[in-house]
């Protein structure tokens, strides 16, 4: 008998991103502009071969982030226990300090406005939102983007570092990518099962991981548990925060931001079927490069009647079921067979995959004077180069490179295939049959990949109003609506009216209240309270002013 | 222009007695809508059909005639074009421009002497600079001509290499590498792309405050040494925000400067050719090459206390 249970995934196609960190900017826009999150990306894209952010977070000899397997073969945190975890509650060295993020800055654009009259120029200089003093910017969220500083800190990549000597040398050829990174909602997440509050949970109709902002104690464990370093800690309000998959706007049907504004188009949306009785089995498979086919042997095809049958007795609805059967990501995952797990021995069985980049191959040939679009030279050159198969390896199949090699040969066969097409040419059926599929399949997956209509890149289906209370919506209006949250929309929030922006606008304030000792600056216009808005119930901070420094009752 | 009256009002009495009113900001922008054939659909319709004349092809279907867009569309939202024989490109029915697809398509002649596209400029100043035909010329020898150092000259006191100062990936001069976010995502400020070779070669290690300097001028930013960038030649990214952490120059006392600092445009005379087929002199950006981003500078680390 199989536990059918839906699960919103993403596939990111790597060949179409070129960097441009519009996925970033918007997320950060939407979601984590407040402050308190001022060092906080949900969204993240980092230059391959680099350190990432927070940087070097793939060492888990270091972090120890994700699962293991215990001398019985049984899965536990990393980390460790819940002893472990009791000992080290109050002072856990398996974080990432602040300086492994970035220290938060901005600039004192003031100064453009205000600075009396000078024989040049006035500037805006650096200030650290820290300190609030003048700072050097040695650090940032994408320091190393596109290779800068590369020589003296990609040596320090946890995935090139797996790498042999001679494979170091060859990264001399610069070669690189983009990898875009969100949280990846994981079948097995670690982070949910390190919270020992029992706030981080998995929704069952649609597998987003997300935090409750109300049994948050702030331990922090989950930013430990988490391999991929995609939980962050407000330090204003003292909670776990995370990519939230967008679900106010995937309950509607609509794409996340990161996806909706995505430039190169390279991102899917979709469902997925699983057997939940079947993760932790998978999840605890011996050899590591074995976690890939586990993982996909744990999704159930949409279209077996008797997987639909079971997810009938579940109570999955009829739609949802349709859009399984439409799933961009199904089809990438199995019947294209592109798109691989980002890091699957973390043992977390990650639902954001990755369809490796060919371009870096193809650049390789281009560069020594080779047709970078022919089969043959294209075949030959997947099977000889070890970079970056080797690199994409470490990244996506647990260090086989079979996965790697077997992806990036049907994408090269695409490629020759279509030219072939697109030059007017007769199809050569042979160069499909090379890669174990048929002209059809590949003109179809070039249609999913290139040409990629919006309605076909994201298959999601409606959240059941019906299902309305297990959808953690708060009786009285928006969830997101806590205070310092990014709803922020009612009275007693940070600020009454408009989210605010981390930038010049509110530096001076940030500063005033960061060196003030009080909890809050009485100044602060953001803490009074909007008497349009008030019901008359209870008497909020700030609608008194304070008396000997104390708050009213 | 009944139209623009309609719209604008009329004037009465003094030179302009008959005319459309331009009393006020927006009267203009009317005005300026209304006689461009990209928002008023009429004179696009008219242009075609005067140029289907000149040149004996049809532009049926290509123009919306019945399309206006007024300055309040523009105000209550973006409003595309419509296409018009004013540019190559058409976006009729949704279609995205690319330009001259209106030469190709409909066979209208290009703006050169043949009315081809061609590549022989057979002009005397041409022919007298070797230059009719495209042709590569290396770059200026800077060294000879203004006195600079040799490439590829010099140690520990800064070294002479090529200065290049491409687009970024990710902007169109300051829009948007340099808010708050995007610099956040890169290294916050002005920073001038360098091989390891060259840097070691000058004693720089990545982020350190450099300075570029030539006869031109002077640049103040932090270097980025990338494995990336090959040796003898330094990027520094096209319009990097100038009023964002730029401290002053050791060599000159005064604000550190931008890309444009180091570069200098420099005429030849096949720039001045005018009023000869699709050739035009104009006093502007003199000439289509970028000549002048073929620079080389000399490029040395500072001292690393910085004043702003």
């Amino acid at each position: 008998m199989t536990k059918v249970m839906a699960q919103l995934a993403m596939v990111m196609n790597l060949d179409k991103c070129i960097g441009c960190h519009t996925c970033s900017v918007t997320c950060k826009q939407a979601w984590t502009n407040r402050a308190g999150t001022e060092y906080v990306w949900f969204n993240n894209v980092e230059t391959r071969p680099g350190q990432g952010y927070p940087r070097t977070y793939q060492d888990q000899e270091r972090w120890r982030g994700g699962w293991e397997l215990n001398h019985r073969g049984r899965l536990r945190l990393k980390a460790g226990g819940r002893l472990r975890k009791l000992f080290s509650i109050f002072a856990n060295p398996l974080m990432p300090s602040i300086q492994d993020y970035y220290e938060p800055w901005t600039y004192d654009y003031d100064r453009l406005f205000s600075a009396p009259m000078q024989d040049d120029t006035p500037v805006a200089r650096p200030k650290s939102l820290i300190t609030g003093e003048n700072t050097k910017i040695s650090w940032s969220a994408n320091w190393d983007d596109n290779l800068a500083g590369g020589p003296e800190l990609a040596p320090a990549d946890p995935v090139l570092r797996k790498l042999s000597d001679q494979v170091k040398l060859e990264f001399e050829q610069a070669f690189m990518f983009y990898l875009p990174r969100i949280c990846e909602h994981c079948l097995n997440p670690s982070c949910v099962a390190s919270c020992p509050s029992g706030a981080m949970y998995k929704r069952s109709e649609d597998g987003i991981v997300l935090v409750d902002q109300d049994r948050c104690r702030g331990w922090r464990m989950c930013v430990t548990g988490c391999p991929y370093k995609k939980v962050y800690f407000n330090h204003k309000t003292g909670k776990a925060e995370k990519c939230t998959f967008c679900y106010p706007r995937v309950e509607v049907g609509i794409p996340t931001v990161c996806s909706e504004t995505c430039v190169g188009r390279l991102r899917y949306i979709g469902l997925i079927l699983y057997d939940a009785d079947r993760v932790a089995e998978a999840a605890s498979v011996a050899d590591e490069k074995d976690l890939y086919e586990a993982q996909r042997s744990v999704l159930l095809d949409p279209n077996d009647p008797e997987v639909i049958a079971a997810a009938r007795a579940e109570g999955i609805p009829e739609d949802w079921l349709e859009a399984a059967r439409r799933s961009p990501i199904y089809k990438l995952i199995f019947d294209f067979g592109v798109a691989l797990p980002l890091h699957p021995e973390y043992r977390t069985m990650p639902m954001v995959w990755y369809i490796p980049p060919l371009s870096p191959v193809v650049d390789v040939l281009s560069g020594t004077g080779h047709d970078g679009e022919d089969a043959d030279n294209l075949f030959g050159a997947i099977d000889a180069l070890r970079i970056p198969i080797g690199y994409l390896a470490e990244l996506f199949s647990a260090g086989d490179p079979e996965p790697v090699r077997n992806v990036l040969r049907r994408l090269a066969a695409m490629r020759s295939y279509m030219r072939r097409i697109n030059l007017g040419r007769e199809p050569d059926e042979s160069i499909a049959t090379a890669v174990g599929m048929t002209g059809e399949r590949v003109e179809e997956m070039y249609r999913l990949l290139a040409i990629a209509a919006y309605g076909e890149r994201y298959v999601i289906p409606k959240a059941h109003a019906e299902q309305g209370a297990r959808l953690e919506e708060s009786m009285s209006g928006c969830s997101l609506d806590y205070e310092g949250g990014p709803g922020m929309g009612g009275p007693f929030g940070e600020a009454s009216g408009m989210p605010v922006p981390v930038a010049v606008e509110n530096f001076h304030a940030l500063k005033d209240r960061q060196t003030t000792g009080a909890l809050v600056d009485p100044e602060d216009r953001q803490n009074r309270v909007n008497l349009l808005n008030w019901d008359g119930k209870g008497t909020p901070d700030g609608l008194f002013p304070d008396r000997n420094g104390r708050k009213q009752p | 222009m009944d139209r623009l009256r309609g719209m604008n009002g009329t004037v009465h009495g003094g030179v302009a007695d008959g005319r459309p009113s331009l009393a006020r900001d927006t009267d203009m922008c009317e005005a300026i809508l209304a006689l461009s054939g990209t928002t008023n659909g009429h004179l696009a319709a008219q242009g075609f059909a005067t140029l289907a004349r000149r040149t004996g092809t049809g532009f049926d279907g290509l123009a919306d005639e019945h399309k206006k867009i007024t300055f309040a569309d523009t105000q209550a939202r973006p409003v595309p074009v419509t296409t018009s024989p004013e540019w190559s490109g058409s976006e009729t029915g949704g279609r995205r421009y690319s330009a001259f697809t209106i030469n190709v398509e409909h066979r209208k002649p290009w703006h050169t002497l043949t009315g081809r596209q061609h590549f022989f400029l057979d002009h005397d100043w041409m022919h007298e600079a070797g230059e009719a035909l495209p042709i590569y010329r290396p770059p200026l020898n800077m060294t000879v001509l203004f006195g600079e150092p040799g490439i590829g000259e010099g140690g520990e006191q800064g070294i002479t290499v090529r200065y290049l100062t491409p687009h970024s990936k990710w902007s169109i001069h300051s829009e948007y590498q340099d808010n708050l976010l995007m610099l956040t995502l890169s290294r916050g400020g002005p920073t001038i792309w360098m091989s390891p070779a060259d840097a070691a070669r000058a004693g720089i290690r990545d982020n350190d405050w450099v300075e570029a300097l030539n006869r031109n001028g002077v640049v103040v930013a932090r270097a980025i040494v990338s494995h990336r960038m090959p040796t003898g030649t330094v990027y520094m990214y096209h319009a990097q925000e100038r009023v964002v952490d730029v401290p002053k120059s050791e060599a000159s006392g005064r604000r550190g400067g931008i890309h444009n600092s180091l570069t200098r445009l420099m005429i030849k005379p096949t720039h001045l050719i005018g009023g000869y087929a699709q050739l035009s002199f104009a006093f502007n950006y003199l000439g289509p090459t970028g000549n002048q981003r073929d620079e080389i500078t000399v490029i040395r680390r500072r001292s690393q206390e910085v004043d702003y």
